[in-house]
């Protein structure tokens, strides 16, 4: 059954607006595991939601197969216990369309009608290339998506997508003291390069030949876009008004007030060009847009959908969620700029390059206060030149480091960035995707065990 | 129950299509959920699925297949799919094919009882305190059907109703703001959600930090080079044994399949029967406990589950295991393969992971620590990729002086090795308590239900 139809006998049903979404989903797995394929995971969806009000009353339920008795069944089900639940007093209804939409690019038709085969010559290009860089062992996963999706609401809204990802995810071994992760993603299988990007991410953990100590202090620290990126992402999910209501983010009040350097503009994105998760619309049919969260250091916005947008008597930013608001793709900029992550580490006097963090977690949502631990190579840098890597691999004695901050303060302190800008994500916020440059951060509090 | 025809088709279809083995694993499950922000009904969501996940080795490669979509075209177009990467050679143990059913009974229904009406009360009874700011609180039941069948001849239903409730509370003082998480569940219906437990703690909790925040000492660097006693409370020994000695136990890990994931472990082939920790502890991952948040009776590929000791007395003594990894190590599967729906694969996970409990009552250890902090609960925490670096910050800890619990303390740190961290222990307490929690892992994330515990547990650190 289609979306407009399941919205038409939600109405018929009685419920004041009805929200249908089908999706349909082909997505592939395959695992790379010592320096071999491990195993290919398939996964075919082809389901549904609903979501419907009911005098302020609202309901969100799945429907797990698209046929009418299922689809019967969710609305029988959504009418009985929607009597049962309070209203949502500050439930202020959905965007009433009909809406234009920017046109999206198309999905890859490769990426449709790859094979196991085909997809196991991405792992082995990637293996290849890092083989080639001087790993020893390589691991890793190579992600396929081809999805499709149709939405109606009973304001007027029916939008249909589709998309397509590749995603080549890498971790690089040399020894047992070097390693070294990174991930390219694309929604064209022809925007990917599993060799090179082997031989890069082999080329990081290759960056130092000798392991050293550090002392718990104050470092400059250099962030590569992945972990940069999924620490500033965090701003996008901070900004989201439910987020803000709850306590649990640290813009809370901050609204118009600086909470970063004045050269940092950060923005949220539901539509750009390439964003693997661009969508011309969101989940209640209201048109993305490119909303400016940071400008100068200032917070300008928070993130709505139409109902949040008219509590708060403003406009919404194309971020429904139907229940909460949610983030889009983040998009940073910084007005300083030089060539590359080297002419960062050439500003270090006394600091430390992260390529990778996993484990970030707060200490209180509220203030921003986080640790997290640098999870693959750390190079110790003095007057620009990389010395050491930090030893962080040895069983029985006290070895690593961790990064203790505070996200307001960090990004008061972010001097410059690269012109390195690249879509990224990691494995600590799957799912999450950020065009984020590689960062230097000023005056990190690093602690070592 | 629906799917299993479908399920018996495609293991026999996979067999007579020249796989070596084959498995499939039904799910029909449903749940309802709500969120409560601020008082004011957030949502309120129910979802049901049925779907069918079928895994065969072929050419001793490893395929894995699920869809929601159970039409027998479909899975044949599966099984005709399995087929084509050069890769790992992968072999299962030889395991007896078990046929068993079993069910947990839900005594207050999970299908009837209105539990937003208990979440609805607790809040009042929270927001009723001036200094409680920010309050969230989410609740929710639901039962998951299982049949599991491979080629070998296994059969298993499972019945499990599940319940589980999250709150999330910020207290001020009007200059500064503490953060409590907290998590409650249980395989079992209502009757296992106590309430009345659960809205004290949260008070408790709520009271307790605001006496950090008003009285709570900051501790000068030179101080905390001092503390070498510290006393952790169940909480934290709990999220201790789960993540610097239950997670680097995990075979997989020890045998780099996650390396891009989830991480490696201290532990490696060559170094198996390491001492871990002091003689006084003995680390047990147990599925079998009843009604706990990690119970089952028969792992997601047909192994009867059991109790494993992971570390006996100190000593590593065992690994968590699915087939796969047990063949690789010559032995039987422990029955540690979970998955969290039929759609994702089955991976080595915990279950009730805990530390032995000792004799040793709470007097006793604060009374044999004499100087030092006890710390009781956490709010952040992290480790790194090999498990043996850890950190804990206290939420809630006190300064313990002269063998007494004295005034309290803010953002107390453990920040150790894990190796040092467990040679440490030295005292246990008998006082054993276990902490809900989802783990995370694997690429496509998949979270599971567990609980993590121990007792009250002196660590004497040489710094």
């Amino acid at each position: 059954m289609d979306a407009e139809t399941i919205v038409k006998l939600g109405i018929k049903a009685g419920f004041d607006e009805v929200v249908a979404d089908t999706y349909l989903s082909r997505r592939s797995y395959l695992k790379i595991a010592n320096s071999k394929v491990d195993s290919i995971v398939t996964k075919f969806e082809n389901s549904g939601s609903l979501f419907v009000s009911s005098k302020k009353r609202i309901f969100f339920t799945n429907i797990d197969r698209l046929e009418k008795k299922e689809v019967d069944a969710a609305i029988a089900r959504s009418k009985k216990v929607i009597q049962m639940v309070q209203p949502k007093e500050d439930y202020f209804g959905l965007a009433e369309g009909p809406f234009k939409y920017k046109k999206a690019s198309a999905p890859d038709k490769k990426i449709e009608s790859i094979s196991n085969e085909g997809i196991a010559d991405i792992a082995y290009a990637a293996i290849n290339g890092a083989s080639g860089g001087g790993a020893t062992n390589v691991a890793g996963t190579v992600f396929v998506r081809y999805s499709e999706n149709e939405l109606a609401t009973s304001k007027s809204v029916h939008a249909n997508g589709a998309g397509s990802e590749v995603r080549l995810s890498i971790r690089t071994f040399r020894g047992s003291n070097f390693s070294a992760q990174d991930v390219n993603t694309s929604q064209k299988l022809s925007g990917l390069n599993p060799e090179k990007l082997g031989n890069e991410t082999a080329m990081i953990a290759s960056r130092a030949n000798r392991t050293g100590r550090i002392e718990s202090g104050i470092y400059d620290l250099v962030y590569a876009q992945s972990p940069g990126g999924s620490l500033v992402y965090m701003t996008n999910a901070m900004a989201c008004i439910g987020n803000v209501e709850t306590g649990s983010s640290w813009f809370t009040g901050k609204l118009n007030k600086p909470v970063a350097s004045p050269d940092i503009n950060i923005y949220d994105d539901g539509n750009m060009d390439g964003a693997i998760a661009a969508s011309p619309y969101d989940d209640e049919g209201y048109p993305t847009q490119k909303t400016a969260l940071i400008k100068n250091g200032k917070l300008l916005s928070y993130l709505h959908n139409y109902s949040t947008a008219k509590k708060y008597k403003t406009k919404s930013t194309g971020n429904a969620g139907l229940v909460e608001p949610g983030a889009n793709t983040m998009l940073f900029e910084h007005k300083k700029k030089v060539k590359d992550i080297d002419a960062l580490i050439e500003r270090l006097e006394k600091g430390i390059v992260i390529t990778n963090t996993w484990y970030t977690r707060f200490s209180n949502y509220l203030t921003g206060d986080f640790s997290t631990v640098p999870r693959d190579i750390a190079l110790y840098v003095e007057n620009g030149e990389v010395k050491f890597a930090i030893k962080q691999r040895d069983v029985g004695s006290m070895v690593g480091i961790r990064i203790t901050d505070n996200m307001v303060r960090m990004l008061k302190n972010t001097e410059c960035a690269a012109r390195d800008t690249k879509q990224a994500s990691n494995w600590d916020t799957e799912g999450d995707y950020f065009f984020m440059p590689s960062i230097l951060v000023r005056g990190a509090t690093v602690s070592v065990a | 129950m629906k799917g299993v025809e479908e399920a018996d088709y495609a293991v026999r279809l996979a067999e007579k299509l020249g796989a070596e083995y084959a498995e499939a694993y039904v799910e029909s499950s449903y749940g309802n959920s709500y969120a409560l922000e601020q008082g004011v009904l957030n949502s309120s969501a129910y979802y049901e699925k049925l779907g069918l996940r079928l895994r065969i080795l072929r050419g001793a490669r490893l395929y894995v297949f699920s869809t929601n979509v159970l039409e027998k075209s479909n899975l044949r177009k599966a099984v005709e799919n399995f087929r084509g990467f050069r890769g790992t050679d992968t072999r299962l143990s030889q395991e007896k094919p078990e046929k068993a059913s079993y069910k947990v009974e839900d005594k207050v229904s999970v299908d009837t009882h209105d539990f937003l009406k208990d979440l609805v009360d607790m809040d009042k009874s929270i927001a009723s305190k001036k200094y409680v700011k920010f309050r969230s609180l989410y609740g929710g039941g639901g039962r998951s059907k299982t049949y599991f069948t491979n080629s070998e001849g296994a059969r298993i239903m499972a019945d499990l109703p599940m319940v589980s409730s999250f709150m999330s509370i910020i207290v001020s003082n009007g200059t500064a703001t503490r953060q409590r998480v907290l998590q409650f569940g249980a395989t079992g219906g209502y009757e296992m959600m106590k309430v009345s437990d659960m809205e004290a703690q949260a008070l408790e909790d709520s009271a307790n930090m605001m006496k950090v925040l008003d009285k709570g000492v900051t501790l000068t660097p030179e101080q905390l080079k001092e503390i070498r006693n510290v006393v952790m409370a169940p909480e934290i020994a709990g999220i201790a044994v789960h993540e610097s000695v239950g997670h680097p136990h995990e075979a997989d890990r020890v045998f780099g399949r996650e390396a891009a994931q989830a991480g490696t472990s201290y532990l490696t082939s060559k170094n198996l029967g390491l001492e871990v920790g002091s003689e006084a502890i003995t680390l047990v991952d147990d599925p079998t406990v009843r009604n706990s948040y990690g119970f089952y009776l028969y792992d997601d590929e047909g192994v009867k589950a059991e109790p494993k000791v992971l570390v006996d007395h100190g000593k590593q003594a065992g690994l968590l295991l699915n087939r796969e990894y047990a063949h690789v190590m010559k032995t039987r599967s422990n029955g540690s393969a979970r998955s969290d729906s039929y759609s994702n694969e089955p991976i080595i996970r915990m279950s009730n992971t805990y530390l032995k409990p000792g004799t040793a009552t709470f007097d006793e250890i604060i009374s044999e620590a004499r100087d030092g902090v006890y710390i009781k609960n956490f709010m952040e925490w992290n480790i790194d990729d090999t498990r043996s670096f850890e950190r804990y910050q206290g939420n809630e800890a006190y300064l313990i002086k002269n063998g007494r619990i004295d005034k309290p303390v803010k953002n107390f740190v453990i920040e150790s090795g894990t190796i040092d961290f467990w040679h440490a222990a030295k005292l246990m307490g008998n006082d054993l308590k276990r902490f809900v929690g989802n783990c995370g892992k694997g690429e496509p994330m998949q979270g599971v239900p567990v609980t993590m515990g121990g007792p009250t547990t002196l660590l004497s650190f040489r710094r």
